[in-house]
């Protein structure tokens, strides 16, 4: 169970001291071995060039089961798996027990979160190309993004799977962005690669002026803006409203989240008591400030 | 109703001996029966996929008459859910209770009868106040009836009350019980609406259109008083045609006299509920409209396209009858102004008007 590792600090270490922890197999019916336990370390050993290391020959009857416990436990000790790793342990054990058994059992071992729902995430990336794999191992990709772009198309998962890791996006934004990008599609009857491809966001991914974290944060209030036109546009009025209206350094009008409430917020920086004073009697004098909950009205959804 | 099957029944243990148990065992004869624990799962039941195949008869434990679980953050109605079970075997694809109630199998309660004295003293114990009750806010008041025979007792017990009004609320036209009934008084009959597109494509297994409008016009040749909920109302490019149509239909079928009411929501949904219908209906397009998160932490359309709808609907209702008891599902007093012109302001101020539709309609 091991999946886009860095095979060169253990290679280096065996070449130093030697492999300390002999790995452990399973003779096959065959007479073929099985590595149960410390596969990395035959591989460093083989691509050191050696012809031999020892190996511990587990009973011929030891039960399949504890055999892939004894691997996870082996890993768990003395590494880190990451998620495609985790999944791989996940997808072994559903060949032994129940999912329940699993979910209460293997996954707070493992530390994730212990629920059906995660456990499935897991269990699905498996079936995803190498290349979304690699970049959920390294985490670039996140997990739960990786799961939602198993609905869709070979072409749209890949192109998904470029354009989060072209650049630096945190999960959080990847998770939005990829639902946006799969609702948009939907909504607009296209594919997800067809909207990433669409001339607005491919002119940013091209455009060499702006760095890394500047083009995530246009990418998203493009696809913002496709998703939410007409609040994206109430938003644009807010602010086209408010900068009308010449308020004071400092002060600003806060409106409610989505102006799905009615209450809006009145922001005042000061350093001095007189300054506050100032401030609120200007705003007092301020003509069109009784107007501010309208500037967003009006609106022409889409 | 289209495609519905019980392939089996799961008698939870308690249940045995009520009469509602008794009732579908003899109704379903040769449907395989096995006997459960109370609160487990049986095998095959999968909660995820909500098993509507399965049948649980459940001696339910719970409070019977429970408050429409509204919030505090919108004018709600002060609705009563007369609590007869939960999940139905309609599969609207929008359906709350597939994160709400989070319960696999068409589940009904074996020992409502003999908990009805319960209800009738509280209704009772409470002369000067209207109780509007309702059985279909947790599954569907009429699929099941052919089996549970709901009707049968809830009719008359509710009809010889003064102060109370039992509303059935359906998608279905199975009204044989009803029209065989000899039961009238404060019974309502409703049914909820959508348009001809989203029932065939979002309410699955459900009666059309014109079913439901011609069944709703025999209840009230019978003499039943009707209500009608367009709930989830869901924007989608033509969907003002959409709603015209329903409402023409409307039109040429129901005498709009002795409609006591009519409301009006948008989809909303719990995040929990939109994972649960991604996965059971991949291909559902509800959710390609503007939603963002409502002062109660549900999904709504923004704002202005929730009072456009609700605008258009309403003032497309007035034109067909000025008198049908207009109101808005869960929504906020400037909501209410925008879109219908008047807001009742509060919950007690909506609660009031309701029950003055009651009175009104129904006589003191």
């Amino acid at each position: 169970m091991s999946f886009s590792f860095d095979l060169e600090p253990l290679k280096a270490s065996i070449d130093r001291f030697g492999v300390l922890n002999p790995p452990y197999l399973l003779r096959n019916s065959d007479s073929h071995f099985t590595v149960v336990v410390g596969y990395r370390r035959l591989l460093a050993v083989r691509e050191l060039g050696w012809s031999d290391t020892v190996c511990q020959i587990l009973p011929d009857d030891f039960p399949p089961f504890e055999a892939l416990l004894l691997n996870l436990h082996d890993n768990l000790v003395h590494r880190h798996l990451n998620s495609v790793e985790k999944g791989m342990v996940l997808k072994g054990l559903t060949r032994f027990l129940t999912k329940e058994e699993i979910v209460a059992n293997f996954m707070p071992l493992l530390g994730i979160p212990s629920n059906r729902q995660t456990l499935e995430q897991f269990l699905g990336l498996e079936e995803l190309e190498e290349a979304i794999r690699i970049s959920v191992a390294m985490e670039r990709l996140s997990p739960r993004v990786a799961t939602l772009m198993g609905s869709l198309g070979r072409d749209d998962r890949l192109r998904m799977n470029d354009l989060f890791t072209s650049s630096k996006w945190s999960f959080n934004q990847q998770w939005e962005a990829a639902q946006w990008i799969v609702e948009i599609a939907s909504r607009e009857g296209r594919s997800a690669k067809d909207v990433i491809d669409e001339g607005e966001i491919v002119g940013v991914l091209n455009n060499e002026r702006v760095n890394n974290p500047q083009k995530v944060k246009s990418i998203v209030k493009i696809l913002k803006a496709r998703r939410f036109p007409s609040l994206v546009e109430a938003e644009k009025l807010f602010k086209k409203g408010l900068s009308g209206l010449s308020l004071p350094s400092g002060v600003n009008i806060i409106p409610p989240p989505s102006f799905e409430g009615i209450d809006y917020k009145l922001e005042i920086v000061f350093t001095k008591g007189g300054e506050l004073k100032e401030k609120v009697a200007e705003l007092s004098h301020l003509s069109g400030l009784e107007k501010a909950t309208e500037f967003w009205k009006g609106t022409e959804h889409r | 109703m289209k495609g519905f099957r019980i392939r089996r029944i799961l008698i939870e243990r308690g249940a045995e001996s009520d009469s509602l148990t008794k009732g579908i065992l003899k109704e379903l004869p040769n449907t395989p029966r096995q006997h459960v624990e109370p609160y487990e799962l049986a095998p095959g039941e999968d909660i995820a996929g909500m098993d509507k195949e399965s049948l649980r008869i459940i001696h339910f434990k719970g409070e019977f008459l429970k408050p429409c679980p509204g919030t505090k953050r919108y004018i709600c109605c002060g609705y009563k859910i007369l609590n007869v079970g939960s999940n139905c075997p309609l599969d609207c694809s929008y359906c709350y209770l597939q994160s709400y109630v989070n319960q696999p199998s068409l589940r009904i309660f074996s020992n409502l009868q003999e908990n009805l004295d319960v209800i009738g003293d509280i209704i009772d114990s409470s002369p000067d106040r209207i109780f509007r009750i309702g059985t279909g806010e947790f599954t569907d008041s009429l699929s099941l009836d052919f089996l549970t025979r709901w009707t049968d007792f809830l009719l008359p017990f509710f009809s010889r009350r003064k102060n109370c009004v039992l509303e059935l609320k359906t998608k279905t036209s199975s009204i044989k019980s009803l029209i065989a009934s000899r039961y009238r008084k404060a019974i309502v009959v409703a049914w909820s609406l959508n348009t001809p597109r989203i029932i065939a494509n979002e309410e699955h297994k459900t009666a059309t259109l014109k079913r439901r409008i011609l069944a709703a016009q025999e209840c009230q040749k019978a003499g039943f008083f009707l209500g009608f909920h367009f709930d989830p109302l869901l924007y989608y490019p033509g969907w003002e045609a959409g709603y015209e149509q329903t409402v023409q239909l409307l039109e040429r079928y129901i005498a709009p006299e002795s409609v006591i009411w009519i409301s009006l929501g948008s989809f909303r949904y719990m995040p929990s509920l939109k994972r649960a219908i991604k996965r059971r209906f991949p291909g559902t397009n509800i959710f390609d409209g503007e939603f963002v998160t409502g002062l109660d932490g549900k999904f709504r359309y923004f704002k202005p396209i929730r009072v456009e709808m609700y605008g258009k609907l309403s003032e497309r209702l007035n034109k067909w009858h000025h008198d049908l008891g207009l109101y808005l599902c869960m929504e906020s007093d400037d909501v209410w102004r925008q879109s219908l012109g008047w807001s009742p302001e509060n919950s007690e101020n909506l609660c009031s008007y309701l029950d003055s539709r009651v009175r009104k309609l129904m006589g003191d």
